[in-house]
């Protein structure tokens, strides 16, 4: 083992977990500085003292956005659509992908088709926009749970999933006299627990972070929260920014950091117990686009 | 009549899963290529009220609007020249990040630095972008401070300011998906057979000999496709990112093809010329992915779709 203990191989380790030291940096102290903002008093704030850890602890600015009805009325909006918008997109992938997962089905093959090439042909902004206006669906909460239903990068990945099933299992069921929507319900569902997952996983992230369909469709009384955020920053930035170091935009600032705390909070707090799920994902769309 | 009895066996078995499709397809359909042939409206003349279509065909005429607008050439410039520094930059930091990781011995610690490194990929984006703000600010900003309290520069007003615009994004995008576009890289270095490494060890390579010997020459085929992936999707920047970081005073980069179609097409309400010009953009875009598929599967044998 003589080459681990070489010189240029023991500067080479340093600088590994120096630059790996330096990517945990990079990346977590934006979010623990947003925390520490967020729970600091705005003396604090407006003498530039605060940094990584909270000074002159205060939960005011929660108890601000806390009170503001608007900005529960926006987390609701977020609940609301990630939970009905990840439902209504897995059921209608689910329903689409098991057919096209049997080759034997004429037709699937062409539809497949038609999927792929709409990944890279599209409507672009304004026929969405269009579409979407004609159908009614503007300032509806319908223009967001209905036009993104159906991603074609995660049917692909369910398709995918679907076609690994053994086949066996299908032969045999439709010996014993099941049909195939008895298939699916028995015996392709409880096998595709892990795909569900991940596919689940992204659309709800889809929907949590979304804001500009928000902006383009809905009116501010459906505004979901990342819009929220997104209108206190343009808007109270200038404000911020204008009076300098003052009072108000030391508030300002802290009320944003809590407001981005508790958008993104969710997200982080339940990722790592999802990331096996979503690592698996890429490497399915690593294949196929 | 064994035909008919084959069709009837057949329709027998099936008709449940077409049963399924039936709906799902009509809503992908709607969906989906609704809008793809509602591209003809940058032929046509658009009347509000009467359909998504259009009423009557122009020909061209809004492509050549757009051709002499200097509005359209810049933000064409823009696109182009904000999508190549960012291959530049971030195609080659993954794979740097991935070897590197790969280095790591201790497990715990690799492991951390994986689920950390993920992670920014699932915050939205107007997250990062007002994290950035408070960080970049002029007056309560650390990067600021720093430079006022430690360097004794002038504050700074980043976000404002056009000629940072390009490296902001992009720096950006390296703190979005470094860790996320690695994961790929390190599955393909995982995937490399040990006896290699074994057999480099044993004719005295240092770790460092054994990274430009094996681990590189290894995942070639990865870093291959994922070149061609990346040239043929160059022109779809990430349109929300700009948009959030568009300001009137640094639009004379930040203005890309996709804020220009959302302004002339949202805000200005002109459908058809919005629509032309996204078009366009669209055209070139499967131009370029179409011509990286061919050029990947002369090289590599395979095509990526």
């Amino acid at each position: 083992m003589k080459s681990y203990r070489d010189r240029s191989t023991i500067l080479f380790q340093i600088l590994v977990y120096t630059v790996m030291i330096f990517t945990l940096m990079v990346t977590l102290i934006p979010l623990i500085s947003m925390a520490a903002l967020s729970l600091s008093s705005s003396k604090a704030i407006v003498n530039n003292e605060v940094f990584l850890w909270p000074k002159g602890l205060t939960f005011e600015a929660y108890r601000q956005i806390f009170t503001y009805p608007n900005f529960f009325r926006a987390y609701g909006n977020t609940i609301f659509y990630t939970f009905f918008g990840t439902a209504i997109s897995l059921l209608v992938m689910i329903f689409f992908a098991f057919p096209l997962s049997k080759p034997a089905l004429k037709g699937t093959k062409f539809v497949l088709k038609l999927v792929v090439f709409s990944m890279f042909f599209s409507g672009g902004l304004i026929p969405n926009y269009l579409l979407i206006s004609n159908l009614g669906l503007t300032n509806t909460r319908w223009a967001i749970l209905l036009p993104f239903a159906i991603n074609q990068f995660n049917l692909i990945l369910l398709i995918n999933f679907f076609k690994s099933i053994p086949i066996d299992l299908e032969e045999a069921a439709i010996i014993d006299g099941v049909n195939y929507a008895g298939i699916l319900t028995r015996i392709v569902l409880p096998l595709s627990g892990a795909a569900l997952a991940t596919v689940g996983l992204y659309t709800a992230v889809f929907f949590w972070n979304d804001w500009f369909n928000g902006l383009i469709y809905l009116k501010s009384s459906q505004f979901p929260v990342m819009l929220f955020l997104r209108n206190i920053v343009t808007g109270t930035s200038m404000v911020g920014e204008a009076a300098g170091v003052g009072d108000k935009s030391a508030i300002a600032i802290s009320i944003k950091s809590a407001v981005i705390v508790t958008s993104t909070l969710p997200i982080i707090l339940l990722y790592p117990f999802l990331q096996r799920y979503f690592v698996k994902g890429v490497m399915i769309g690593a294949v196929k686009g | 009549m064994k035909k008919q009895e084959k069709a009837k066996a057949y329709l027998f078995r099936y008709w449940q899963l077409y049963a399924m499709l039936i709906i799902p397809f009509l809503y992908f359909l709607l969906f989906k290529y609704v809008p793809l042939f509602g591209n003809v409206l940058a032929f046509r003349r658009y009347r509000p009220g009467m359909g998504p279509f259009g009423t009557e065909w122009v020909g061209l005429h809004y492509f050549q609007r757009f051709w002499g607008d200097p509005a359209f050439w810049r933000a064409f410039r823009n696109t182009l020249v904000l999508s190549l520094l960012n291959l530049v930059v971030n195609f080659p930091i993954p794979i740097v990040f991935a070897i590197l990781l790969n280095e790591v011995r201790w497990l715990p610690f690799k492991k951390a630095v994986q689920t950390v490194s993920y992670m920014p990929r699932f915050i939205s984006t107007v997250v990062v972008i007002a994290i950035l703000g408070e960080l970049l600010s002029p007056s309560t900003g650390i990067v600021n401070i720093i430079r006022m309290n430690v360097f004794g520069q002038k504050a700074i007003y980043f976000i404002n300011e056009a000629k940072y615009f390009r490296w902001i994004y992009i720096l950006v995008d390296t703190w979005q998906y470094t860790g996320w576009t690695a994961i790929i890289y390190l599955a393909a270095i995982t995937a490399i057979p040990a006896d290699l490494y074994e057999a480099a060890t044993i004719d005295g390579a240092t770790r460092i000999q054994q990274i430009f010997y094996v681990t590189i020459p290894s995942i070639m085929p990865t870093i291959m496709v994922m070149l061609i992936l990346n040239v043929g999707r160059l022109l779809s920047l990430g349109f929300e990112k700009v948009l959030l970081l568009y300001t009137p005073d640094n639009s004379m980069v930040s203005d890309i093809i996709d804020t220009l179609v959302y302004r002339t097409g949202l805000a200005n309400q002109n459908y058809s010329y919005a629509t032309a010009i996204g078009l366009f953009s669209g055209i070139i875009g499967v131009i370029l992915v179409s011509s990286s598929n061919f050029l990947s599967r002369k090289i590599t044998g395979e095509g990526v779709y």
